[in-house]
């Protein structure tokens, strides 16, 4: 539904004409983040500042019009997704990086700012930002921040929640809030914390206050070959199990390694059923007897060709095949569907099992590519969207990886979010009360329903089902 | 019991996170003021108490729910003692890293309610970082979850830092999921006293693998603890060349409290400078992590002084314990955050009747 002229007007005039979007043709392009469950918006709007933010929002707020912040729009889980139409609010001219304090060890963002422009301007002072997303050269920090993003690094790290140390925000009446601050122990209610992974339903996120880390002293990247993904699981746990927690420690089926290899030649061997790569960073002296330990219980649980990187270019190699894992997987068929479960670490083998029989059962093939360590999966159901009838089956492939992750004491996701991917599985984690004690946080924050609407939360308005989602490779070359 | 000279009319000590839901919610219908206590370590904080109805005890909730070691998480009823949660995860050589001061006798829901944090934060940060799932009871007396026990969690909205730090004002903790972490294999404390403590400190915060711990006292001591492999431990203790202390000084140390006892939270190049105008009394400080505790014979002049400064810094002064006649004179607090009417409005949401420790939060 086009939006009245006047109101048109009205943007045009906040942000100037240039950066309203609301032709038919250009409209398209925002149509879909990293799945393709698209929904066109009414216009796009990309604001310059934090006062053409709120000027959006209370426009907005006084014709209700939904509002959906989008940063790169590389999510996994639709948050960027105009479900109900509206206004895309559009962040990527605010991508300043405003400070680095290389003595308090900080950096303040706009939200627009690419993860890895931040690892390169924080890298000039021998600092870095832990939450290294596998689409890092393209996610926002942003955007990070609303969804409280992973990535390999996270499994020693923490997650973006953990390194957020304050946010603007704007709230849905167009006020402006800074949570958070420098100073630990805040007085009052954590609401930063609350902000962080809210999935831009409670506001939107104008800057960014995170905290960077000293570049470690050394790095060790190992990759290790197993027989079987069963034997790779177990070695995990059992590293977990001695208390040893690397910096990264992920995991690549066989699926996986063949496509990889074609496109990268990390140098996985194609006859692997599995293969870890494993991070230690820190002191040399903690890398090298750490690594020793790491192989000595890799090989107890039958690692073969084991190797250690012997320079900063083989451990690049190695990790570009891990993190551009997922586009390499277009070789195999040109669309997937991502899941995001976690479980606790010992149950991999058990959910290993169960999605390959899943997969098996629906003649689909699946790329296992994940976090390991931490226990999150990523099980990509691979398939061709021209093939009649195939979205179901991936749907319900999709819907069973789930349950069976459920059924193992896990989530529905570690680091994607929710979205609308997820959100009419969420009951099937949390009871009615636990959701009402979330929606009265929805309810102050955002009374009219206004921000993001659809998200989150089971959609009454949306059929309680999977709609339609997958995301073209091609697009997808940075995961 | 008492509790800012208010002693409750009764005292419920219910045996499962149900029984206290229920008692919660009971009370609340009635129009009762309900407190929830833990382990009493710090029933000091916060303004004085209005009222004191019900005082809502966690002491028989103290089960260990789930303990698994291959995934390093546990989950635990809220009266448990860090000391009895931290006894059994020791045996399978793990630990969580929390340490508050006042100890012994801090249970796990009251530590995290109050967030109160200690030493250990320098390396392992508040619980905040590692907390992965909550069971809270409502004033409607209903219980809410959220996060759950994987280490790595999404799905909705993370409560769990709602109620950190919360002093109970929105629910009672009855049950919390943590990411636990492995035992080090080498933990050494060292000690230096110097003429200037605070450059000592900071060559030990910038060393390549920093202290898990460093703590500074009035006295002029540093104390470190560094923690790791044996090489990584012994190369830095070499560059720091200090001596050997022994492991106890820890416990000594969190030990440390007072009747007036007030915490300064700064960022952490800041907090040198406020110390150091601090009029009298004693004090011991984080300097990594911008954290001092001022102790002593605090009179309200003093604080509203040492408090300005602390706001002034972007940080704040908060009194943890102190007479009535303190609290009501400077506020346990200091000013207002700038976001209190966001707060008050999901105080609203949570405790409309203002059933839990009227008086006493910042809402």
């Amino acid at each position: 539904m086009a939006l009245p002229r006047s109101v048109l007007g009205e943007l045009r005039r906040i942000v100037g004409d240039r950066h309203v979007v609301h032709e038919p043709n250009d409209l398209r392009i925002f149509e879909r983040d990293g799945s393709i469950s698209g929904a066109v918006p009414d216009a796009v709007v990309l604001p310059g500042d934090r006062e053409e933010v709120v000027a959006v929002v209370r426009l907005a707020a006084r014709h209700s019009i939904p509002v959906v912040p989008r940063g790169a729009g590389t999510g996994l889980s639709g948050g960027a997704i105009t479900l109900r139409g509206g206004i895309a609010l559009q962040l990527s001219r605010m991508r300043r990086i405003v400070e680095i304090d290389p003595v308090a060890r900080t950096a303040l963002v706009e939200p627009g700012v690419v993860n890895s422009d931040l690892q390169q301007a924080a890298g000039r002072h021998g600092l870095f930002y832990a939450p290294d997303p596998s689409s890092q050269k393209a996610c926002t920090i942003g955007g990070n921040a609303a969804e409280n993003s992973g990535g390999p690094h996270c499994l020693y790290y923490g997650v973006t929640t953990n390194h957020v140390t304050g946010l603007e925000m704007v709230f849905a009446d167009g006020s402006v809030a800074w949570l958070g601050g420098d100073a630990p122990d805040r007085v009052g209610l954590d609401l930063l914390g609350v902000a962080v992974g809210s999935e831009g339903t409670l506001g939107t996120i104008t800057r960014v206050k995170v905290r960077l880390l000293p570049l470690p002293e050394s790095v060790v990247t190992l990759m290790a070959a197993f027989p079987t993904i069963e034997s790779a699981s177990h070695a995990v746990s059992d590293v977990i199990g001695h208390g040893i927690v690397p910096a990264a420690l992920e995991m690549m089926d066989q699926v996986t390694i063949g496509a990889v290899e074609a496109h990268y030649r990390a140098g996985y061997p194609l006859d692997a059923g599995a293969v870890l790569l494993v991070d230690v960073d820190g002191l040399r002296e903690t890398c090298d007897e750490l690594s020793s330990e790491i192989e000595r219980l890799l090989r107890l649980n039958e690692a073969t060709g084991l190797r250690v990187a012997a320079d900063a270019d083989e451990r690049e190699l190695l990790w570009a095949g891990r993190k551009g894992a997922i586009g390499a997987l277009g070789r195999i068929r040109p669309n997937y569907y991502l899941h995001d479960g976690v479980v606790p670490r010992t149950r991999l083998p058990d959910v290993l099992r169960r999605v390959t029989e899943i997969g098996e059962h629906y003649r689909l093939p699946v790329a296992n590519v994940f976090h390991a360590g931490d226990g999150n999966l990523h099980p990509n159901i691979l398939f061709d969207l021209r093939q009649p009838g195939v979205m179901e089956q991936v749907e319900h492939a999709g819907e069973e990886m789930l349950r069976s992750v459920v059924e193992l004491g896990g989530t529905l996701s570690g680091e994607h979010g929710i979205g609308i991917e997820k959100n009419a599985f969420m009951p099937w984690i949390y009871g009615p009360d636990d959701l009402d004690a979330m929606l009265r946080l929805k309810r102050v924050f955002d009374p009219t329903g206004m921000l993001n609407p659809g998200k989150i939360f089971p959609d009454p308005e949306s059929e309680p089902r999977l709609v339609a989602r997958a995301g073209f490779c091609a697009e997808a070359r940075w995961w | 019991m008492v509790v800012d000279g208010l002693t409750p009319g009764r005292v419920e000590t219910p045996s499962t996170p149900e029984q206290l839901a229920e008692a919660l919610g009971t009370a609340a219908a009635a129009g009762e003021s309900v407190v929830p206590v833990g382990g009493g370590r710090a029933l000091g904080l916060g303004d004085a108490l209005e009222r004191f109805d019900v005082a809502l005890e966690t002491s028989r909730l103290t089960r260990i729910l789930e303990m698994s070691q291959a995934d390093l998480t546990v989950s635990a009823e809220a009266g448990i003692t860090m000391e009895e949660l931290n006894a059994e995860l020791g045996g399978v050589g793990q630990f969580l890293p929390m340490d508050p001061f006042n100890s012994p006798g801090h249970t796990v829901g009251g530590v995290l309610a109050t967030g109160l944090s200690g030493p250990l934060r320098l390396r392992y940060g508040s619980p905040r970082d590692f907390v992965i799932g909550l069971r809270v009871a409502l004033p409607d007396g209903r219980l809410a979850s959220s996060g759950g026990r994987v280490v790595k969690n999404v799905s909705g909205y993370d409560l769990n830092k709602l109620h950190q730090g919360a002093l109970g004002s929105l629910g009672v903790i009855v049950a919390a999921s943590f990411k636990v972490f492995p035992r080090p294999l080498h933990d050494v404390t060292l000690e230096t006293v110097a003429e200037d403590p605070w450059r000592d400190a900071e060559r030990a915060l910038r060393l390549p693998q920093p202290p898990v711990a460093a703590e500074l006292t009035r006295d002029g001591r540093v104390l470190v603890r560094l923690a790791g492999s044996r090489v990584a431990v012994e190369r830095m203790a070499a560059e720091l060349g200090w001596s050997q202390a022994p492991a106890e000084r820890w416990s000594d140390h969190s030990r440390r409290a007072s009747e007036t006892w007030a915490r300064i939270s700064v960022p952490p190049g800041r907090l040198r400078a406020l110390v150091a105008e601090l009029p009298g009394g004693d004090w011991w400080a984080s300097p990594g992590v911008g954290v001092a505790h001022w102790t002593g014979d605090l009179d309200p002049e003093s604080v509203r002084l040492a408090r300005a400064a602390a706001e002034q810094a972007g940080g704040s002064l908060v009194l943890m314990a102190a007479s009535v006649e303190l609290k009501r004179q400077v506020g346990a607090w200091g000013s207002p955050p700038a976001t209190l009417d966001w707060m008050r409005r999901v105080r609203d949401a949570f405790d409309p009747a203002r059933t839990l420790s009227p008086g006493r939060y910042v809402t």
